[in-house]
This record gives structure tokens, C-alpha cells and sequence, in this order.
């Protein structure tokens, strides 16, 4: 590509943005990104379907250059790459569905505060740099290396504003549970990325609930309606729960475990509510429905969220504030699954900040 | 940086694919015709399979289904679609 005329403007002629300007990926810059990841330039680390692109380390450094990333960010960037490509999560899908999810990368770990991530307030909003341009990296190559790109073969009727960056941390030193990666089967103290198929975050406002029984059933009106108030059968949902939130509900001996169950509990509905046309055009689907043939009368429950174990919950957010998000996953139940990865440090050979780009 | 070149961030894999050539007829062709798993894309192929025995004189129509729409086909189908067949005509969406 010629650079002698505007960079922005070639490269967004090119198609590889997300329509907001880019750092031009200099070989220099790739180089030293690369470099940082501690791996070899051709080392391939997922094929980014639905396209099926080569996600060599080179290919993502070249993506993280112009996401604005720092070369030691690397790590974070590859390990997301492997969450997302992982079968269990259905890139496939997620890109190309109508509906609006869109990866959500959460970090644990010790490598949040080595890069400065952001974990607490405005835990979803911008202004740290890891958290902005790790997460723009990724979309970049779910689109020139996956080929995602809107109204081809993303069909998208919403999207949301996650599709330009969507990355957080868990605030693990507010929280009184373990941290996400460790529920997910990983040591403490690992660094990891969680790749969660995700809606846009719905904020929950509870500041009068001194009860974390009362608390969860305000929260169970909020999950109740994702998608639709009669859409059953939901997969992977993510809850993040403010510290002050988290602080009520563990003071009350409420852990995951036993929110989870509740939840799961009390969010299930009678046949005779989920009807087609009463009550809403919506309701269960015809396969589901004709195997009760007096639905009218019906009281046998149907989950909202298949399982008790689909609940994901994190700590993280501002210490002020009683809020909790809840963050609906793709609707298919049993194609996108929370995918968590360990985030390779050891080859890291970058500096531990600073960096220049 | 004026002389400078910067690199790819998409792999050469992944850039549009051409169509394959249109065929003059489809008279004597085997006919692939693939459901992709969406809700009522069998009443559609199901109509075109009748327009295409009508219009024209495959030598088979063959139907064949994704086990989801949400995943791509399983490499094996995809194989036996290479194998068996000449057209292939795929049910997307709803």
C-alpha cells in the first residue's frame, strides 16, 4: 500500500477499519509487536471462521498495531484470538446471526494491573487504553481476518456498540467469591481472557434492596425480559455485579453457587404464560409447544436459562453505586459457550509499560 | 514515512471469493439442493425442487441438510456435496 498519500484514508478505503482512524501498521511497528509476543511471525495460533483467515501471530500484531495496542498486549490479544476460535464458542454464529452479540473479552488475573485495566468505575466506558484498543483489536480481526463485515456477512439488524470494543476486568480485589477464571476451572493467580458471546449490558438500579433475596428478585425482572418476556431456554448470561451489590449479597451467604440456583429457580415460567398470540405475539416455538396439548392450562415450568451452571457472575464497577449488569448472552443455548483461555506470559519479552507504537 | 508500505491485516484467504461459472443448462445435472436447518427452508426447496422438474431435466435432484444453521456444514457433508453432485443450491436464512 502507498502511504505517501493520507494513511487514515487508504486504509479505510480499504475496508480493514471499523470506520474510526487507525495507527498504520508499519512494518517497524508490527515488528516490535510481534517481537513482544515472544512468538514467531508465522506461528499460527486460529483459523477466524467464518472466513476461516490465518490468525498467525503477525496477522494479529498487524491488527493490534492498528487498534492503537501496545506491543505487551500481545498476549492478551493472542489468548483472546483462542478464545474466540474455539469451537465451543461459535464464531461462526456469533458474526453472523441477525441477533446482536458480539465477543466480550473479561481479563483476570495479575496481567490486568501490569497493563492498567480497567475494572472499576465505568468498568464498560472508555478511557483506558488496554481495555479500548485490546478489545478493538479483536473486532479488527473478527473482521479482516474472519471477514465480518456488516450487512455481507454479518447480518445484524441492530448490532450494538460493543461491536467497536468490548473489553473489561474483573475487580477481583472488591470481590468476595472467587474470581470468573478460577469458577471456570483455572488456578488463582492465572491470567486468563474470557470470550462471552454478549448483548449489550442492561443496568440494573437496586439501592433500597437490604436483602440479597430482595436484591435478586429485582434482578430476576430485568433477566426475565432478555430478548423477550416469553424467550426461554437462553445459554451463557452474564451478571456483573457491582462491589457494593456483591458486598450485600455475600454478607447474606449468598454465593454463585447457591445465586445461580435461585435464579434459575424462580426465572421459570408455566406452558399456559408462554403462549403464541396471548399476551404478545411471541411465545414458545411450535416444536416446543405441541408437546403440550392443553397449553391453556399448563403449569409445567420451562427454563428462562437452560441451567443453573449458565449463570456467569464477575465483580466489577465503581465502588459507589448499587448496580448490577446483566449481560444476555446469543440466544442459542447450546452453540456459543463462554470460552476461557490462559494467557501465555512467558514468552512475553516486551516491556512491562510504557512501549512506544 | 512517506516511502513506507504497511502491511496486510487480512489474509489473502479470506478476500471475496468469486462465484463458480453458471452453467449453460441444468439439463442432465445432478442438483444438490441443501437445507440449511431454519425454520420452514424445506417448504422453500420443496418448491424449488418442483419448478426445477417442471423447467428442466436434472439427471437426480438430491436433498441434503445441515444439522444447524448456526455452524458451518460438518467437513463430511461438504465432501459428499463435492463428490456427488455438479449444483448446488442452498437455502440461507429466513
Amino acid at each position: 500500500m502507498d502511504a505517501a498519500a493520507d494513511p487514515f484514508e487508504g486504509l479505510y478505503a480499504r475496508g480493514v477499519t471499523d470506520g474510526l482512524p487507525v495507527i498504520p501498521p508499519t512494518r517497524e511497528r508490527v515488528g516490535a509487536a510481534v517481537a513482544a509476543s515472544g512468538r514467531a511471525g508465522d506461528a499460527l495460533i486460529a483459523l477466524v471462521p467464518p472466513n476461516f483467515g490465518r490468525a498467525t501471530v503477525e496477522k494479529i500484531a498487524v491488527n493490534a498495531v492498528m487498534a492503537g495496542c501496545r506491543p505487551e498486549y500481545m498476549p492478551v490479544v493472542i489468548a483472546g484470538v483462542e478464545a474466540m476460535c474455539d469451537d465451543a464458542f461459535d464464531l461462526h454464529g456469533v458474526s453472523a446471526t441477525t441477533n446482536s452479540a458480539a465477543p466480550l473479552f473479561i481479563v483476570n488475573g495479575p496481567v490486568r494491573t501490569r497493563l492498567e485495566m480497567n475494572a472499576g468505575a465505568g468498568v464498560f466506558g472508555p478511557g483506558y487504553r488496554a481495555n479500548a484498543t485490546i478489545g478493538r483489536a479483536l473486532r479488527l480481526i473478527v473482521r479482516n481476518l474472519g471477514g465480518a463485515v456488516a450487512g455481507g456477512i454479518t447480518m445484524s439488524t441492530m448490532a450494538h456498540p460493543g461491536y467497536f470494543t468490548y473489553c473489561i476486568a474483573e475487580r477481583e480485589e472488591e470481590s468476595p467469591w472467587a474470581p470468573l477464571s478460577v469458577r471456570q476451572g483455572f488456578a488463582p493467580g492465572d491470567s486468563t481472557v474470557s470470550a462471552f458471546a454478549a448483548y449489550a449490558p442492561q443496568v440494573t438500579y437496586d439501592h433500597q434492596s437490604h436483602r440479597g433475596e430482595d436484591l435478586l428478585i429485582t434482578l430476576i425482572h430485568t433477566i426475565a425480559v432478555m430478548s423477550h418476556h416469553k424467550s426461554t431456554h437462553h445459554g451463557d448470561t452474564l451478571l456483573v455485579v457491582s462491589p457494593e451489590h456483591a458486598r450485600l449479597l455475600a454478607g447474606d451467604g449468598w454465593d454463585p453457587e447457591r445465586i445461580s440456583a435461585f435464579l434459575w429457580d424462580r426465572l421459570r415460567k408455566p406452558v399456559k404464560d408462554l403462549i403464541p398470540g396471548v399476551n404478545g405475539g411471541e411465545g414458545l416455538p411450535a416444536h416446543v409447544l405441541k408437546k403440550f396439548p392443553h397449553p391453556a392450562i399448563d403449569t409445567t415450568l420451562i427454563a428462562k436459562v437452560r441451567e443453573p451452571g449458565n449463570f456467569k457472575l464477575m465483580v466489577a464497577g465503581g465502588t459507589a453505586g448499587r448496580f448490577t449488569a446483566v449481560v444476555a448472552g446469543w440466544t442459542f443455548p447450546k452453540m456459543s459457550r463462554m470460552v476461557t483461555k490462559r494467557i501465555d506470559m512467558a514468552g512475553h519479552r516486551g516491556p512491562a509499560s510504557g512501549g512506544r507504537q | 514515512m512517506s516511502d513506507e508500505e504497511f502491511l496486510d491485516p487480512t489474509d489473502s484467504v479470506a478476500v471475496p471469493r468469486r462465484t463458480a461459472p453458471r452453467p449453460e443448462s441444468l439439463d442432465g445435472k445432478v442438483i444438490t439442493l441443501l437445507d440449511i436447518s431454519k425454520a420452514k427452508g424445506d417448504h422453500l426447496l420443496d418448491r424449488v425442487e418442483e419448478l426445477l422438474r417442471e423447467r428442466h431435466r436434472p439427471k437426480a435432484i438430491v436433498r441434503r441438510k445441515k444439522p444447524t444453521f448456526a455452524r458451518p456444514a460438518p467437513e463430511d457433508l461438504r465432501a459428499l456435496i463435492l463428490k456427488e453432485t455438479e449444483i448446488l443450491v442452498e437455502g440461507l436464512a429466513d
